[in-house]
């Protein structure tokens, strides 16, 4: 839009708001005469509170005295009445738009090259809810919501330091969506917070939708299987990552925050693990590092070993496996292949259904796969079972579940066509490109690979809080 | 130059070694001694490269060139020569072109990986060699349960010095170690003495539970340490030798990746404006030296080659580093 000067003929600059807008009907253009000056509040429809307008900017401002000029009115505004905490100052109808469009009440006066905005947004929000994809016992139940004010607020009620620092900032030639960068000042180093910023100027977006449009930017830009960067809907998650030198990223219209840097063991940490005694966070930890090789692995092996290494089975193991298998008419892979891509488009289909519909979904499911598949001789039992494991085991882990999918396929492919030695070879390769994401000089693989003694603490098992207490740990400790 | 840490330099060369060791002939407590002995002569003689320190000169690089290819071409040979015992499918039953599949494979796996540069493939060799190591130490230790001890004092059919030889012919890494020591973060001697101390406690360990399993049918087996892994069966039921597989396959992988990377950074080196085909070159390199010398005895040969590559790195420093593009 064009940074035009707001034009001092109250008509005109009436007139031209209305060519800019289109004359769309959500432009609210209000005129009346206070102090004996014409003046007109410019507001959008649906985005400011009736009641407060009213309370707060009508009602006192038609009792304003007289007034010799425009800059009377306006120093009188100012100076004698408070209509609002938010009040910055309108130059041109670029900043106009963007501000009543934010849910401001602009103030235009005949005479008057600028304008007054005040803060009365009043727009329909969702409340706080608990967060539907970070599941918790033991923690706060608050999630965060889709306006980035209150998520805001729901950071700072947490860490009241004046060390955090939130900068808002608007990305998105068309959206203007608010974005806020948050992090304590004390905590992190500025070489980051430069690099972080530059990365966010690189942004020419026409419009902000969700993180996913954000997060390439802040990321590296080589090709990396898992995210260096991580998401959460939790503020008590997020407070925690501030406190530990990382920096956060908070988008307008979107319930999710970005977190950089992202390490690949924060991926088994819950809040919950603080909650609990130190000797089951630990077992719990294990159990799904367990469950996440488990959903990457386990139906490769089983068809690599059923198909190539049946001698490491034991006899009954094998009997059972010879004895389910040969009603099967498809080969092992086939079926595996057949079994995890019905699960997919059953999963699919239970996300993307209106929720009533999910209810049958997973009754036809459970009829097709669970009774019909098997009694038909379609899948094997054994098979059935393992891939279930599989699934179960991925769902232990909701934040790796892109790379645990795509990987299970990956990873059935190289163990179906060449046994165990194409695991060990797709093996090798997901290795090295684990170990090779890093971004602004955090490896993904910290504290492993690099390996940092003090950070297994908190990733090998769980320590207790009075240890982790001591250790004052910062995710600057990781930086190569 | 990429830096790595001492951790980091050990693991990647300690791969190379612990899978020559899995290709290992017969062995006895002979074969021990000759390992231990060459390691500290070797030892010895890297430590003199490290007080010299530094960079390489041009000569010395295009030898260092020449070795990665041999040694490279010498793992896939190895690699070729268990297929009888470790099976890949279809290889066995394709001839070359199951030779040829099984290197291609590999070769792309080592593609991607050294495009990657070292400080990040040395990052994922310590989680493989820490791995590598658990594995074996379970196969191993496993294998106490079956183990006959009067076979450790087996009598001895190869001489001691025949026997150092033939652990001098188990450093193919040592090209490797005089080419990336210079880019060892801090105390460079320390970072030696971790990779011999670790190489002869790795090798100790292997030895002396190779041999009260293997010992009695030493004749019988090409390759003891596969031998015993596949023998070592922790549960009566069960056998886990699947685990062995996958630790062997990890290992030649990180090995012949180990050197391609050399070799691709010593052709860049050497010739400064080829460097985007350089890793692929290298691999088809050792493919091609692993066919010329396949089927070939190669002991005498790898253990001349490592002598010479020892003698050659401290000659071939040159006095002060200077620090090249990794």
């Amino acid at each position: 839009m064009e940074k035009k000067r707001l034009l001092s003929s109250l008509d005109r600059s009436i007139d031209e708001i209305r060519r800019i807008s289109g004359g769309s009907s959500d432009v609210l253009i209000n005129r009346f005469v206070t102090g004996g000056i014409h003046c007109a509040l410019l507001c959008c429809e649906g985005m400011v509170s009736a009641s407060v307008i009213t309370e707060l900017i009508f009602e006192p401002i038609t009792d304003i005295p007289q007034q010799k000029d425009s800059h009377g009115l306006f120093h009188y505004i100012n100076e004698e009445l408070l209509l609002s905490t938010d009040r910055p100052e309108v130059g041109d109808y670029d900043t106009l738009f963007q501000l009543m469009n934010s849910g401001f009440a602009v103030l235009l006066a005949e005479g008057m090259t600028t304008g007054l905005a005040f803060g009365v947004q009043g727009y329909n929000t969702r409340g706080v809810q608990e967060p539907l994809g970070e599941g918790n016992i033991m923690g706060a139940h608050e999630g965060f919501t889709e306006t980035v004010r209150t998520n805001m607020s729901q950071i700072r009620r947490r860490i009241k330091s004046p060390e955090l620092v939130m900068e808002l900032s608007k990305r998105g030639d068309k959206s203007y969506t608010d974005i806020c960068l948050c992090y304590m000042k004390d905590r992190v180093p500025k070489a980051l917070m430069e690099r972080i910023r530059r990365s966010l100027d690189r942004v020419e977006l026409e419009a902000v939708l969700t993180t996913g449009y954000l997060r390439p930017f802040v990321e590296n830009g080589s090709f990396e299987l898992f995210d260096s960067t991580g998401t959460t809907e939790r503020p008590d998650v997020l407070c925690s990552k501030l406190i530990e030198g990382r920096v956060a990223l908070l988008v307008d219209g979107v319930p999710y925050a970005i977190v950089i840097p992202r390490l690949f063991c924060e991926s088994f940490q819950t809040l919950d693990d603080y909650a609990y005694k130190p000797y089951y966070a630990t077992f719990i930890r294990w159990l799904k590092y367990g469950a996440f090789l488990i959903a990457v692995l386990l139906p490769s092996f089983y068809v690599a070993i059923v198909m190539y290494h049946p001698e490491l089975l034991n006899s009954t193991l094998f009997m059972l496996l010879v004895d389910s298998e040969k009603k099967a008419p498809l080969s092992i892979v086939t079926e595996a292949f057949f079994v995890l891509i019905m699960y997919e488009v059953i999963r699919e289909a239970g996300v993307r259904l209106p929720k009533p519909v999910g209810g049958a979904v997973s009754i036809i499911s459970g009829l097709i796969i669970g009774d019909a598949a098997v009694n038909s001789g379609l899948v094997s039992t054994p098979l059935l079972t393992m891939t279930a494991l599989s699934v179960l085991g991925g769902l232990v882990v909701p934040e790796l579940n892109p790379q645990v999918t795509v990987l299970r396929f990956v990873f059935l492919a190289a163990g179906g066509a060449l046994g165990l030695f194409g695991i060990s070879l797709l093996a090798c390769g997901v290795l090295v490109n684990i170990c090779a994401t890093e971004d602004y000089g955090f490896p993904y693989m910290a504290p492993l690979s690099p390996f940092k003694r003090s950070g297994m603490g908190d990733t090998a098992v769980r320590s207790g809080i009075k240890k982790l207490q001591s250790r004052g740990f910062t995710v600057e400790e990781y930086h190569e | 130059m990429n830096r790595i840490s001492k951790f980091q330099f050990t693991a990647l060369l300690l791969i190379t070694d612990l899978f020559s060791l899995c290709c290992f002939g017969s062995v006895s407590l002979g074969t021990l001694w000759g390992i231990l002995a060459a390691a500290a002569v070797q030892y010895l003689a890297a430590m003199c490269f490290a007080v010299q320190g530094g960079a390489l000169k041009k000569w010395a690089q295009v030898f260092f060139l020449v070795y990665a290819v041999f040694s490279g071409g010498a793992l896939f040979v190895s690699l070729w020569r268990t297929r009888s015992v470790v099976y890949i499918p279809y290889e066995a039953s394709h001839g070359i072109w199951g030779s040829l599949m099984t290197a291609g494979l590999i070769a792309l796996v080592c593609l991607y990986a050294s495009s990657t540069g070292i400080r990040l493939v040395a990052r994922a060799a310590v989680i493989a060699a820490a791995m590598a190591l658990l594995s074996l130490s379970v196969d191993l230790v496993s294998a106490v349960f079956n183990a006959e001890w009067s076979n450790v004092s087996l009598p001895e059919k190869r001489g001691l010095l025949s026997e150092i030889m033939r652990g001098f012919g188990l450093s193919g890494s040592l090209g490797s170690m005089a080419v990336w020591l210079d880019s060892v973060k801090g105390d460079k001697s320390k970072a030696l003495t971790a990779y011999f101390g670790a190489k002869a406690a790795a090798a100790a360990a292997v030895m002396l539970t190779v041999l009260p399993v293997v010992g009695g049918i030493m004749e019988l087996t090409d390759f003891p340490v596969i031998t015993a892994a596949q023998l070592s069966q922790p549960f009566e039921a069960q056998r886990i030798d699947s685990l062995f597989m996958v630790v062997f396959s990890v290992l030649a992988i990180f090995s012949v990746t180990l050197q391609v990377m050399t070799g691709a950074y010593l052709l860049g080196e050497l010739i400064p404006r080829f460097q985007r085909w350089r890793s692929l070159t290298v691999i088809a390199l050792v493919i091609g030296a692993a066919f010329i010398i396949n089927g070939r005895e190669l002991l005498t040969a790898r253990a001349c080659a490592a002598a010479a590559a020892l003698l050659i790195a401290p000659v071939g420093a040159k006095k002060s580093a200077a620090k090249g593009s990794g």
